[in-house]
């Protein structure tokens, strides 16, 4: 990958997934980290994680990808 | 609701009190809860109730009856060697020493009398016997209380002649680089002793011999230079006469005035007076009344102000068109108009978002506020952030979700009542220094301390300081750390279950004792990764759940982690969970580094909240700003400062205004930073020298110190504390005029006549500071926030009845280990952190004579390490990690453990930050200064990027001297 913005974007959101997964309901686990992305992430962030899971999302795990493909 | 408590009001000190007048011996403080025993007595005929405790010195000083004295100060307890201060008492037989006498009830006390006054000038004469008699040239002329004494007892003549064995010829010792120690002056009243041992907590003086032949000396017969001495200046300060005195009186004579004002360096946030003659500061003597350090400082504060008139100061605005040209000096207008145009012709073709800005957490609360108005109404966005982002931003989101609030919840006097401390990646006695004094008295009046630390501070033992347990554990498990000593609180049932069933949410408590319970919390199942036994996770454990009052603190050394917002949500779990917290003595206290890093914080330099720590997506916090500005703001959070970076490097982020802040130097992965700041199309930097951000700068607005300008601070217990302007700022802009001129010019107008406008703004947007102005703050002398109509005096301790979220929530912290892991390539663990004499990257206390006592930064690694590698103490080595490599000279100590290894970052040239990655914390992007795995070796050349720094420095600083020709 040559875009390291977006690497390091896909990295933070999994790491975001890895700390606020309790290991209840996928539904409840993406809520808090769609949450977290809505409230603190610029919008140039999330138009471009969100194109990138639109787009399959590879690297993005289960959670971080539902939570992304929630964001508005 | 929000309760005020006032410790001062609280503690029975009965008197109002006059910062300037020395009473002789120290109020008398009470427990809270209990009132004191008042007594009545009469003095020289005027009767006086004071509590018991008091002494006769201190009830005469009172009714205005100033006893003269030598030995005795209000700083010290009394010590009663001088003898100077007889008094008689109706009824008993001779005299007795007023300083160390308690009043008693009923007692008629004489301080005056024929007799009285024989005596002493009987004892007056003994010292002057032994005195040298060059008043007239002496430094401390005019300000000696030896020479006011004599003249208070009204010696005339010395009887014994001077020819008389004595100490006039003792040599100076002048080791010290500000103050000098003149022993054939001392009259071995052995206050600085005193003041070395119980106000800062060193014992690095002693007095040496007996009668005659006594004399001070600083740790057993050094000179200051080579002993513990920590350079406080708290014996300077104490020494009646000019033995212990400032080089910068000896140099330039007693100051004629004095302003009130606020250091610059920590965020301690010491009061200080800095005594000026003319428009030059002669000294800073900390403040008798300041609330934050009672008459205290360290160093820093005290000494190392030099660099305000450093001859690298840059006072003229300059601007280039790149960066491989040289300045250009022109006038204020021009720079700014220069780029105010850039900045349009940016947003003009990349858009709106691609500029942005990042306040400085060094300047006023008032100038940081303009920086992150300009930016949400002038540039249009929200890409504001601040230091704090690579500091406390963990702290702000982890206190904000767990209790409420993004701030400390006590005061630093809270400490006097703490029975068991926490002290957990923080270093007071080097980072918080004033502070620290406060903790090692209450240390040794027997509260225990626990330490959790990879590095042995010099808390774990210094004299008369020793910590219960020091959890040496390996960087990167606080979390880890914290789950286990939570785990083990709820596995005995230590915790507080009154205080979780009325304070906290049933809900989210119950989720987190489920999780927290789980086996895989244990100190069982946890030792190996933390590095730490059980049994000593466990008693650590029980020692904090079982006192009366538990109180944390915490430093970097707990935000700056992947998992940094964890482990402050873990740190104020363990507070809720045992009861410690809403009330003295406990707390959960984040140590903030910089003056104003807190005032940065609370003044919305975050790109998701507008001052007070607010949402910007909420239509009413945004609504009374958007009507006063007459501007929309963007509801949507903006850029954080590595967003800006990463964004940069693609090509999407263009323009950067930044103030006072050195982000080539003291963000992490140095190559990522300098890689971003290249490719700005302008970069703005105000600062006061050409710091390292500054190489990339396209334009360059000269800032100005703390002692040109007004404003506040406010320092890490929310205490919000003028700053006073001593001199006019060398650029003849102080930088909240900067600010405006570039608003200005950006063609959105602000026009304050001064910062108490701004203030005043602020005040009217702002809930918790609806009750600040400069009027209150003159008269309180300063103010914690909330300060509201309901607490008009301020908020000292935070949640007293209920939290500021209503109920406490218990966030599940779930251990996750860091992407930083050991292995083959990269075996050791880097973790770096601060030393006293130095203040952060070192750009003002470099250019000052604290330089001396630390010329470069050092890696420090355990003696096993070095063996393997064949290093000894002193080599060049080399260290490498995954983002960089850098050298340094190699110290052995075994204050760091096997595979752990340490180093400072005070000097550019070091470049810590080369080597340190872009991981950071989940939740807010603070970076994870505090864990890189690296290796080392020993080699005899500089890294390719020292190399590359020192000829890029060079190219530089001849572009600087091509604009001043
Ligand atoms: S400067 Fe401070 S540490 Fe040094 S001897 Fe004086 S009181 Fe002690
Ligand atoms: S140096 Fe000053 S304070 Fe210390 S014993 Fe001598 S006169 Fe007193
Ligand atoms: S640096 Fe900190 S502790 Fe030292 S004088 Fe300044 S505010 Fe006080
Ligand atoms: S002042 Fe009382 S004995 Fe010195």
């Amino acid at each position: 990958m040559t875009d390291r913005e977006l690497a390091h974007l896909i990295k933070m959101a999994n790491q975001i997934t890895i700390n606020l997964a309790y290991g209840d309901s996928l539904e409840q686990s993406a809520g808090r980290v769609s949450d977290h992305i809505v409230r603190f992430w610029a919008t140039p962030m999330k138009n471009k994680i969100k194109s990138y899971a639109q787009d399959g999302g590879q690297e993005l795990h289960v959670i971080t990808k539902a939570a992304v493909l929630r964001l508005s | 609701m929000l309760q005020y408590y006032d410790p001062i009001k609280s503690s029975h000190i009965v008197r109002s009190h006059d910062p300037t007048k020395d009473y002789g011996t120290p109020a008398v403080i009470t427990e809270t809860g209990y009132a004191p025993k008042l007594l009545s007595l009469s003095i020289d005929g005027q009767a006086i109730t004071l509590p018991e405790g008091t002494s006769l010195m201190r009830a005469a000083a009172e009714v205005d009856v100033n006893i003269p004295r030598l030995c005795a100060t209000d700083s010290l307890k009394a010590f009663g060697s001088c003898r100077i201060c007889l008094v008689q008492i109706k009824g008993r037989k001779g005299f007795v020493a007023s300083c160390t006498t308690p009043i008693e009830e009923g007692m008629v006390v004489r301080t005056q009398s024929e007799d009285i006054a024989k005596l002493r000038r009987n004892i007056m004469e003994l010292y002057i016997s032994d005195h040298p008699l060059d008043c007239l040239t002496c430094a401390a002329n005019g300000d000696c209380q030896l020479q006011d004494t004599a003249g208070e007892v009204g010696l005339r003549s010395v009887r014994y002649g001077y020819s008389g064995e004595n100490h006039l010829e003792m040599e100076k010792d002048t080791s010290h680089a500000y103050f000098t120690f003149d022993p054939s002056k001392c009259i071995v009243c052995s206050r600085c002793v005193r003041a070395c041992e119980e106000v800062q907590g060193t014992f690095a003086l002693t007095i040496d011999g007996r009668g005659f032949e006594s004399k001070v000396s600083a740790s057993q017969d050094e000179d200051f230079s080579s002993s513990e001495c920590v350079s406080c200046g708290a014996c300077v300060q104490a020494c009646p006469t000019a033995t212990l005195i400032e080089n910068s009186i000896i140099d330039n004579g007693i100051p004629e005035h004095s302003v009130l004002t606020t250091c610059a360096y920590c965020g301690v946030g010491c009061a200080f007076n800095a005594q000026v003659r003319g428009d030059q500061v002669i000294r800073m003597v900390p403040h008798k009344n300041g609330k934050a350090n009672r008459g205290h400082s360290c160093i820093k504060g005290r000494f190392a102000f030099g660099y305000a008139t450093h001859k690298e100061r840059i006072t003229t605005p300059m601007i280039r068109n790149n960066i491989e040209e040289p300045w250009r000096q022109v006038e204020w207008n021009e720079a700014v108009e220069f780029a105010a145009l850039k900045i349009r012709q940016i947003q003009d073709k990349y858009g709106k978002d691609s500029v942005g800005g990042i306040t400085s957490s060094r300047c006023t609360n008032e100038e940081t506020y303009l920086v992150q108005k300009l930016i949400r109404a002038a540039f249009g966005n929200n890409n504001v952030d601040t230091c704090a982002r690579v500091c406390h931003s963990p702290t702000g989101y982890g206190l904000k979700t767990t209790l409420g609030e993004s701030a400390g919840t006590q005061t630093f006097d809270s400490i006097q009542k703490a029975d068991v401390i926490i002290v957990m990646g923080a270093n007071p006695t080097d980072a918080h220094p004033v502070f620290a004094s406060r903790m090692k008295k209450r240390l040794r009046e027997g509260a225990k301390l626990i330490v959790i630390d990879p590095r042995r501070i010099d808390l774990v033992k210094s004299p008369h300081v020793k910590s219960e347990h020091h959890l040496a554990l390996m960087p990167g498990t606080n979390v880890a750390l914290l789950n286990a000593l939570s785990h083990v609180i709820v596995r005995d049932g230590l915790e507080d279950k009154n205080f979780i069933d009325s304070r906290c949410e049933k809900e989210s408590f119950l989720q987190w004792k489920r999780i927290i319970g789980e086996n895989k919390n244990s100190p069982e199942a946890l030792e190996e990764a933390i590095g730490v036994p059980a049994k000593n996770i466990i008693a650590a454990a029980h020692l904090y759940a079982k006192a009366r009052n538990g109180a944390i603190y915490y430093g970097l050394g707990v935000t700056e982690h992947s998992q940094g917002s964890t482990a402050v949500m873990a740190i104020a779990n363990l507070a809720m969970l045992t009861g410690n917290l809403g009330r003295e003595g406990v707390g959960v206290n984040p140590l903030r580094g910089q003056n104003n890093v807190q005032g940065a914080c609370d003044m919305g330099s975050f790109p998701h909240e507008l001052p007070g720590y607010r949402h910007v997506s909420i239509d009413e916090v945004r609504e009374p700003f958007e009507k006063l500005w007459g501007v929309k703001i963007r509801p949507e959070p903006g850029l954080r400062i590595p967003n800006m970076f990463d964004s940069a490097i693609e090509g999407g982020f263009k323009g950067l205004y930044c103030q006072g802040e050195d982000i080539a130097q003291s963000d992490p992965n140095t190559q990522h930073v300098e890689e971003a700041l290249r490719s700005l199309e302008c970069l703005i930097v105000q600062d006061i020298f050409l710091n390292e951000t500054a190489k990339f700068a396209h334009v360059f607005l000269p800032g100005a110190s703390f002692l040109e300008k007004d404003g506040t601070f406010t320092n890490a217990e929310r205490r919000i504390s003028p700053v006073r302007r001593v001199m006019s700022p060398l650029s003849g802009k102080a930088d909240w005029q900067a600010t405006m001129a570039l608003s200005n010019a950006l063609g959105f107008d602000m026009n304050y006549r001064h910062p108490s406008e701004i203030m005043e703004e602020i005040a009217k947007l702002t809930p918790t500071f609806s009750g600040v102005s400069y009027e209150r703050l003159d008269e309180e002398g300063s103010l914690q926030w909330p300060c509201d109509s309901e607490a008009p005096y301020g908020t000292p301790t935070m949640h007293i009845d209920e939290f500021v979220r209503g109920k406490g929530f218990f966030a599940v912290t779930e251990y996750v280990a860091t992407d930083e892991k050991i292995g083959k390539r990269f075996p050791l663990l880097l973790t770096t952190g601060r030393t006293l004499s130095q203040y952060n990257v070192g750009a003002q206390t470099r250019r000052t004579e604290n330089l001396q006592f630390h010329t470069e930064d050092v890696l420090e690694l355990h003696p096993y390490d070095a063996e393997n590698r064949g290093i000894v103490g002193g080599d060049m080595v080399q260290i490498t990690s995954r983002s960089g490599q850098i050298s340094l000279r190699a110290k052995l100590t075994d204050r760091v453990q096997p595979s752990v290894v340490y180093t400072t970052f005070h000097h550019p040239g070091t470049g810590a930050n080369v080597i340190t990655t872009d991981n950071s914390d989940w939740a807010t992007n603070c970076p994870e200064y505090k864990v890189t795995a690296v290796e080392v070796r020993k080699i005899k050349s500089n890294s390719a990027w020292q190399s590359q720094y020192e000829a890029f420095t060079k190219r530089q600083e001849f572009f600087l001297q091509e604009a001043k020709t």
